[in-house]
């Protein structure tokens, strides 16, 4: 099996600052999720902290080096890998949203409250 | 190994199962809108559930034919090591298809929903999801599996559409799920970043090998384990990740809630135990004290929390499914003590004792959430006090629901009262004088107390069948719900009485599942059960059987009417081989691992051990206990998961392998650490 180089060098940007910004912006989809009560906007912050994670993955793959006889490419086939999921859990998302407005006549989340207890 | 990626058939040979059920479900979603397009509801429910039972029936058939058929020496890594095939999967991957052919039958009960097709086509998908998840050796393959699992889910729940409730608990699921799924995903992200490789094993090398173990001073370490077990705290609804659980339960079809409570929770469980248990072992607990930094005593604090509110708040309940929802987390609670206990004392015991409540847990749900089918079928409504009066109107089904209710509180005939049992006294017999102690002792103390409390919830359910007369309105129970009862009944008073085999399989099903490593592990008579055929060996004998091979292998390539092919063939095995007995004698001591030995490992090698280890093979480390260390002694001689790769195949090669004595099935033989 070929080796790869992974360039480490000190011209690219730190790791620290993808580490920070995907943080930052799973932080971001979190408190989304938590405050809004609009359903779309409730996926579209689950999309964020997916795409957070994503970030972290791509940028790991870049930095940090593989342990002996682990595939080079991990970092980026998961990446590959998550943007296919999370395009069908909003494909999945979206249709329960449909139905849930076709009921409630509401895109809240909060006005779904008939079960309780 | 990446070079090994490519699937060969025999790597398709051993998924057949899953192939089959997905296909199968693809086929139903064809019939359904092809030749079935113009049929009546009632018409195309009956037979796409006639249909899907055949798929199960043959997956289970294929399953069957390989316990009969095994094709000499399995590997039990395929694809590549990213999915598992060994006895855990075997008995995981029977039990999910036996719970899925339940389910498929209580489908058919009655009409919830008119879109039949797609239903039972998203409920043997989920099923395959399910299967993927148990055998998921990579945290990638994992998480992929996790997802097909629960988006079927998430649907099917919603799928009963004249009731909106049913929307309410899909989209709760959906939401809670979602974000649990985002947070796991982030969580695997940093671990892929800390250890630079998905695959588990590779995860526990490189984890094994810090020096400090748990979690102090490991900011990113700590974020990940917590993102991770909140991730699968909502999937097996352990509080405080539960709040989906109780509305999707309610709001879902009964089937599918039943599918949601066994499948998904066991496939779950399974998961989490492989990669907290294995993957992530090291960061279990500091070096000072169990409850120091690591994820055990977060895990005590979720199981503690998990057991008392769901029992709590299960009291309260007057809808039938919900109770169920909130038994059905509390036991929860109560497997986390058994995970706990395997953490700390890294006994296979523990392991088996969790599995096999597992597998009970799996039976009894199914057969109460038939019960609340039936409630719904006749009534529309699943409240407890629409069960009145049925102990008068069909006797022998209520009888087998008081079965069912008593194996849930745990009372000695059945089965559920032994699952407790023995994973309690294992979490009581981890090493008495150690500080882990207390902590399971506490656990198991208010496990006893909570397994009172859920009595009154359960009792309350045999009162309104037997005390209370009610109206004379229900139907009697079709097949397709009678039969989930009846072999839930079963499996509960069978393996109460006959515990012992269940058990003992679980056991070696624990093997792959605490060590994930099967190169000690040979099967003898290729024609007989290989789930029973399976002997392990110590790390020195392994290693043995490494050198008489390489011998042998020596004095053949010496003859002179060996082809080409096979020179060369023989020349690298011997290549191989010779790193091997290298690497497994002049390895250091506590070369796996370094750092003063936790807590927990002075007593663990005095306790009965299902694998013998000598104290001197180099490739156990001085910090683990002796099953781990079994595991580790068995990688150093050459396990698949290692980078050796395929050395797993020597012993087959030598003859001598058969007839080699095996300490290993026996007494312990472990001398302790020094």
């Amino acid at each position: 099996m070929h080796t790869v180089e992974l360039p480490v060098s000190g011209s690219d940007i730190p790791l620290a600052w993808f580490l920070f910004f995907a943080a930052a912006s799973f932080s971001i989809g979190l408190f989304g999720v938590l405050v809004r009560r609009n359903a779309i906007a409730v996926l579209m912050s689950i999309e964020i902290m997916l795409n957070a994670a994503n970030i972290n993955l791509i940028a790991f793959w870049r930095y940090v080096a593989p342990p002996p006889g682990e595939g080079i490419n991990n970092g980026v086939m998961l990446a590959l890998f998550v943007i296919t999921i999370a395009a069908a859990e909003v494909a999945v998302g979206i249709a329960l949203v449909l139905l849930a407005y076709r009921r409630w006549k509401a895109a809240d989340v909060d006005r779904y409250d008939t079960l309780a207890g | 190994m990446p070079t090994s990626l490519i699937p060969t058939p025999r790597d398709c040979l051993e998924i057949a199962p899953q192939l089959i059920l997905a296909t199968w479900g693809l086929i139903a979603l064809i019939l359904d809108i092809g030749p079935l397009r113009s049929a009546t509801s009632d018409k195309r429910r009956g037979t796409l559930g006639l249909f899907c039972l055949a798929g199960c029936g043959i997956a289970l058939a294929t399953m069957l034919w390989r316990l009969l058929n095994p094709s000499g020496e399995r590997d039990p890594f395929i694809f590549g090591g990213t999915i598992a095939s060994d006895a855990l999967t075997f008995s995981f991957d029977l039990l999910i298809i036996l719970l899925m052919a339940l389910v498929v039958g209580l489908s058919t009960a009655w009409n919830f929903t008119e879109r039949w097709g797609e239903y039972f086509a998203l409920l043997l998908w989920a099923g395959v999801g399910m299967m993927f998840l148990i055998a998921a050796d990579e945290l990638l393959t994992l998480f992929l599996s996790l997802e097909t699992m629960t988006i079927c889910l998430y649907l099917i729940t919603g799928f009963e559409t004249s009731r909106r409730r049913s929307v309410e608990g899909a989209m709760k699921y959906f939401v809670y799920g979602s974000v649990s799924s985002a947070l796991f995903l982030f969580g695997l992200s940093l671990i892929y970043g800390l250890t630079g490789s998905t695959r588990l094993v590779e995860v526990h090398k490189v984890l094994e090998g810090d020096a400090v173990q748990g979690l102090s001073h490991n900011l990113a370490g700590g974020v990940a384990v917590l993102l991770l077990l909140v991730g699968f705290g909502f999937k097996v609804a352990a509080v405080p990740f539960h709040q989906w659980a109780p509305d999707a339960y309610e709001g879902a079809p009964a089937p599918v809630t039943a599918w949601v409570a066994t499948g998904s929770k066991i496939a779950s469980f399974v998961a989490l135990m492989k990669v907290f248990l294995f993957a992530l072992e090291s960061w279990g607990s500091g070096e000072s004290s169990p409850l120091g930094p690591g994820w055990l005593g977060l895990l005590a604090v979720i199981s503690a929390l998990t057991m008392t509110f769901g029992n709590f708040a299960a009291l309260a309940q007057k809808n039938f499914k919900r109770m169920l929802a909130y038994s059905s987390i509390s036991h929860a609670g109560y497997m986390l003590i058994g995970v706990i206990a395997v953490s700390a004392s890294t006994k296979l015991e523990s392991a088996g004792a969790v599995l096999f409540y597992l597998i009970i847990y799996g039976f009894t749900t199914v057969g109460t959430f038939a019960v609340a089918a039936w409630l719904a079928r006749d009534f529309n409504s699943d409240m407890i006090d629409d069960l009145d009066g049925l102990g008068y109107r069909s006797p022998i089904l209520a009888v087998c629901m008081v079965l069912l209710m008593l194996s849930l509180i745990g009372v000695p005939p059945t089965a559920g009262f032994f699952g407790k049992l023995y994973m309690f006294m294992e979490a009581l017999n981890v090493d008495r004088t150690g500080p882990a102690s207390i902590t399971l002792v506490g656990l198991v103390a208010l496990g006893l107390f909570n397994s009172v409390v859920s009595a009154f919830y359960y009792v309350r359910v045999l009162k309104a069948m037997f005390l209370r007369t009610g109206r004379g309105t229900i139907k009697p129970a079709s097949r397709a719900i009678a039969v989930p009862v009846v072999i839930g009944t079963f499996v509960v008073i069978f393996f109460g009485f006959y515990p012992n085999t269940l058990l003992e399989s679980m056991n070696v099903s624990a093997v792959e599942m605490l060590t994930s490593s099967t190169s000690g592990m040979i099967q003898e008579n290729t024609h007989m059960n290989p789930l029973s055929q399976m002997k392990y060996k110590s790390g020195a004998e392994v290693l043995d059987e490494y050198k008489k091979t390489l011998a042998a292998d020596k004095e053949r390539l010496k003859s002179t009417e060996l082809t080409e092919k096979a020179r060369k063939e023989l020349e690298e095995d011997i290549k191989r081989l010779e790193g091997i007995v290298a690497r497994g004698v002049v390895a250091t001591p506590g070369g796996g691992g370094s750092g003063s030995p936790p807590a927990s490992a002075a007593a663990a090698p005095g306790q009965g051990m299902g694998i013998a280890l000598p104290s001197t093979y180099p490739g156990m480390s001085q910090t683990k206990s002796a099953t781990k260390g079994a595991g580790g002694a068995a990688k150093g001689a050459g396990g698949r998961r290692g980078a050796s790769g395929k050395a797993g195949r020597a012993p087959k090669a030598a003859p001598a392998a058969k007839s080699a004595p095996r300490p290993g099935d026996s007494t312990p033989k472990t001398s302790p650490p020094k």
